[in-house]
């Protein structure tokens, strides 16, 4: 059993798991996952353990792989609930209105792709439902354009947030927080967090 | 003489793995490696499993379905993978 | 033999050392398809060495069933980069 290529091969196993240890984007992690399972294969099989290496092969890289993924998928995903027509309840703005709603949102994707979040928009038909989606943690966030008397109260000024996002998550409000305060980009709409009482 | 043969083979094998995974080092384009990739390592795995063939005719219904299932798998993996990586640079 | 295998280690390395520095996702997936193929060859070429039927068979369903893996995950890659 002591043959000379024993021992590369199993040092492989520690090798292909330290880079898998080592990664940070998950899906990245999900492709070295596939490879130490190959190379633990190899392992088992080469070691002598025929059923062990075939399990591995099977549940290990492609059963597991795939519903990993899928679940990546649908965890990491911020739901946003918006207006289905955010310009019907703000009147005059509504030539200006959508495409700053379409920079910001522009901008959030571009935030979140950073910590490897995907952007989920839910539509809603109006005010009220978008709120109570919120209370009842159908979404994470939501966002809604300011009323129109304070919008009146804020002197217009071209860069003024006309929107404002509520998120109803501390971490995801912190990581959004600090990134918008450090990044360059005007902050088309303002960040609230969702205080919770009721539970 | 057989022996030298499946020796032959397992070195042409080798040289065309090598060859094949060499340019994934490089800064090319995803489709340049998998064609370098699928060509270079279908090859070398038939031409490996050959001299396989060569050495131990007694297992010949495993290294056949071996062969047939490398031919097949690969040539099906490099369209699938193509498939998906191109469409994702049109959208992008 | 002993050297053909530890050449086939070699060439295993330069895949696994690639998807360790790429930071695509299509080269790291085609990194795995080139572990893939090579891990089941060598399992092939150790069960001709020892004369082991079982893990012969082994081999061959892992490198059927490595591929199948592989286009699974590309497939489910390419729905999560159009959404």
């Amino acid at each position: 059993m002591t043959d000379s290529y024993l021992y590369p091969i199993v040092a492989l196993l520690p090798l292909t798991a330290c880079i898998l240890v080592f990664q940070v984007n998950p899906y990245h992690a999900l492709v070295i996952r596939g490879i130490l399972g190959a190379v633990a294969a190899l392992v088992y099989a080469v070691l002598g353990a025929a059923d062990v290496a075939l399990t591995e092969a099977l549940v290990g890289t492609m059963l597991a792989i795939t519903l990993y993924a899928v679940a990546v998928r649908s965890s990491l995903v911020m739901r946003l609930g918006v207006l289905e027509s955010a310009s019907a309840t703000s009147l005059d703005v509504s030539q200006s209105a959508q495409p700053q709603l379409e920079q910001w949102l522009d901008n959030l994707r571009t935030l979140l792709i950073k910590h490897h979040l995907r952007l989920e928009l839910v539509n809603y038909p109006d005010r009220q439902r978008l709120h109570q989606a919120l209370k009842d943690q159908d979404v994470h966030a939501i966002c809604t354009p300011l009323e129109a008397e304070s919008l009146e109260n804020q002197a217009i000024a071209a860069d003024s947030p006309i929107y404002c996002t509520t998120i109803r998550i501390p971490r995801l409000y912190d990581i959004l927080q600090s990134e918008l305060s450090s990044s360059h980009l005007t902050p088309s709409a303002r960040l609230a967090q969702f205080e919770e009482v009721s539970l | 003489m057989i022996n030298t043969l499946s020796y032959v083979c397992f070195g042409i094998g080798l040289i065309f793995w090598f060859w094949g995974t060499w340019p994934l080092l490089g800064d090319r384009s995803v489709l340049y490696k998998l064609h370098s990739l699928s060509v270079a390592d279908t090859l070398g795995s038939i031409s490996i499993v050959v001299g396989l063939l060569l050495k131990i005719p007694r297992e010949w219904p495993l290294l056949l379905l071996a062969l047939i299932s490398l031919a097949i798998w690969n040539t099906v993996l490099g369209y699938v993978l193509a498939y998906c990586s191109s469409r994702e640079d049109t959208y992008d | 033999m002993n050297v053909i295998l530890i050449a086939m280690i070699l060439a295993l390395l330069i895949p696994i050392y690639e998807a360790c520095q790429d930071e695509d996702i299509w080269q790291k997936m085609l990194a795995f398809a080139s572990v893939a193929t090579k891990t089941s060859m060598m399992i092939l070429v150790v069960s001709v060495l020892r004369d082991d039927w079982m893990i012969g068979v082994v081999g061959v369903i892992i490198l059927s069933v490595g591929n199948a893996a592989l286009m699974l995950l590309a497939h489910i890659l390419k729905r999560l980069n159009q959404l």
